[in-house]
């Protein structure tokens, strides 16, 4: 049995969309472009990048709901293809767009879709009054989901999810229309999932979420892999892997000139501030700031780490054309 | 079985919360029977065609093939509300094939489709007092169980392939007209002109209800009704092996 919950090798991607019956085929677009990654169990996995990157086509290739132009992709050991049940036997999906039943309440709807993944009555009811408390939904539960607001739709949709132990959870943007309580009460739940083992697959735009839930990233851009690795790992492909700031009382002698000796990657002066943006490590950063520090009386010093946004709009803005 | 069977529990779920489904599947063709028949029945008695038969036990067969047909194409609508849920995606990510998924859906319209032959038929007998041919029944129940799912089959193939829900509506009403009316399920082929006789025993619709006309009442001809059983059991299976790769190219 293979270590890995995910197996993708040389993956692509064309569409030749057919526009209906009667339709005349479009231009192939091209989605995905030898895409290759491997995922560990119970690893919270991220795919990131911008609209148009691929994320939604590599999802919806796993979930078995389109067939790769070329390459190959495993879930669990099975081909995503030939093997196409035995991975929907071992996947859960929740879409970016919402899906519920809108014609049945809360409760059947969860309890509909336990049927389908072969839970038992009696387990299935214990398991949807668990998620319903999880997810805030009991008060609602016997409200058909078409009366329910947008937001607690995507409860719904989300809280089936938790509703079963598929070995793969895969989220597309799972948190669009939720309120940050909700938001951080899904966040730990989905750490305890990958702490029993469970692997999580999430994509997002929301990069915070990403920076918070994800073991191991992958940033795709036009198809095709541009950065691979977990938080730290990312980060320092960024130029900027310090940003400092200091305020001193008063702006000392010479200090531009002190800074220029770091080598820094960009320098600003503005009052008795001066920001700069050092590609280094954590002991020089700290070094750089008391040695500044020397030289005047400091009233703010702020040391920060390239966010993991800075690594994307840095990364995602050099990716060559794709052929 | 299991993917079956949690299929069927959701098609009568979501079924059962829409009481205009209900009339549809269920009333509609009754009205027909019982308004329309009787109408003609009382207007123009026994058709010259096919004497010692009146109009109403030559019509019973009709009524049933029409609530196989409209089961059919109600349900067949029903991906349309699935997508507008977003539901459809969702769904063929379940453990199921996507064989599995049509026949789940296929199989509540065989419950609908059988309920509703049995008032039918007993309305039939008791209201209108039409002489039902008991013996023959398992025909006419396999009529129904076969033509529904080769009617829902075939409405599968165009709502799966057709993303507007306006073009489909629009598609399937053309077909409800030119398929019941090409038909012999108001009325005997014979006496039409040729023209329209040849249409009328190419569609498949004839087949059927000249299946259940033999099932009900014993009326037909056994060489025609084989071929034309054959016809339709043909027909049925052409059809659900391309909604199955319709399903597949999703």
């Amino acid at each position: 049995m293979t270590a890995f919950a995910l197996e993708v090798e040389n993956l692509s991607k064309v569409y030749g969309d057919r526009g209906g019956i009667l339709g005349r085929r479009k231009e192939p677009q091209r989605a995905l472009d030898g895409l290759s990654f491997r995922v560990a169990r119970g690893t919270i996995f991220g795919l990131l990048g911008p609209n148009g990157a691929g994320k939604t086509t590599t999802l919806k290739i796993l979930t078995t709901l389109r067939r790769p132009s070329s390459g190959s992709a495993k879930i669990e050991g099975f081909d995503v293809v030939s093997q196409s049940l035995e991975v929907r036997k071992r996947i859960s999906l929740v879409l970016q767009e919402t899906a519920v039943e809108l014609f049945l309440s809360v409760r059947d709807n969860l309890l509909t879709y336990a049927r389908f993944h072969g839970v038992d009555s009696r387990e299935a009811a214990k398991r949807a009054d668990e998620v319903m408390t999880l997810f805030e939904l009991r008060p609602e539960s016997e409200r058909k989901v078409q009366d329910l607001s947008g937001g607690f739709k995507r409860r719904v949709q989300v809280a089936k999810a938790f509703l079963i132990q598929t070995p793969v959870l895969f989220l597309d943007e799972f948190s669009t229309g939720m309120d940050p309580i909700l938001k951080r009460s899904v966040m730990d739940a989905l750490r305890k999932e990958a702490a029993r083992g469970r692997t999580i697959v999430l994509t997002t735009q929301i990069l915070n979420e990403a920076e918070e839930l994800c073991e191991d990233i992958l940033i795709l851009n036009k198809g095709r892999e541009i950065a691979r690795g977990n938080l730290n790992t990312l980060k320092l492909l960024s130029q900027t892997a310090y940003e400092i700031v200091m305020t001193f009382e008063t702006l000392p002698q010479g200090i531009q000139e002190e800074i220029a000796k770091l080598n820094p990657l960009h320098v600003s002066i503005e009052g008795n501030t001066v920001e700069f943006g050092l590609k280094t490590g954590e002991i020089q950063a700290l070094d750089a700031a008391a040695t500044l520090a020397r030289k005047g009386r400091v009233l703010r010093v702020e040391i920060g780490g390239a966010s993991l946004e800075d690594v994307f709009v840095e990364l995602t803005q050099k990716t060559p054309p794709a052929v | 079985m299991s993917a079956i069977s949690a299929m069927l529990y959701r098609e009568a779920k979501i079924r059962a919360t829409n009481v205009i489904f209900v009339f549809w599947d269920f009333f509609y063709p009754l009205c027909y029977l019982l308004v329309f028949g009787v109408g003609v029945s009382a207007a123009l008695g026994t058709p010259a065609s096919i004497p010692g038969v009146d109009y109403n036990s030559f019509f019973l067969a009709g009524v049933l093939g029409m609530a196989s047909f409209g089961i059919a194409s109600n349900s067949s609508w029903s991906f349309f509300m699935d997508r507008d849920n977003g539901i459809f995606y969702e769904m063929l990510t379940y453990p199921m094939s996507r064989t599995d998924y049509l026949l789940g859906k296929v199989a509540f319209n065989l419950l609908i489709a059988l309920a509703q032959g049995m008032i039918t038929l007993a309305l039939g007998a008791w209201l209108l007092r039409i002489p039902l041919r008991f013996d023959l029944f398992p025909i006419l129940f396999a009529a129904i169980v076969v033509g529904t799912s080769g009617w829902f089959f075939f409405y599968t193939i165009f709502a799966l392939r057709i993303r507007r829900n306006d073009v489909f509506n629009s598609v399937t009403s053309a077909l409800y007209f030119v398929f019941l009316l090409a038909s012999s399920m108001f009325y005997p082929l014979d006496p039409l002109p040729k023209v329209f006789r040849i249409v009328g025993m190419a569609n498949p619709i004839t087949w059927q209800v000249d299946l259940m006309r033999y099932g009900t009442i014993g009326f037909g001809d056994p060489h025609t009704l084989l071929l034309e059983a054959a016809a339709f059991t043909a027909f049925t299976l052409i059809c659900f092996a391309i909604a199955v790769r319709s399903l597949n190219e999703e």
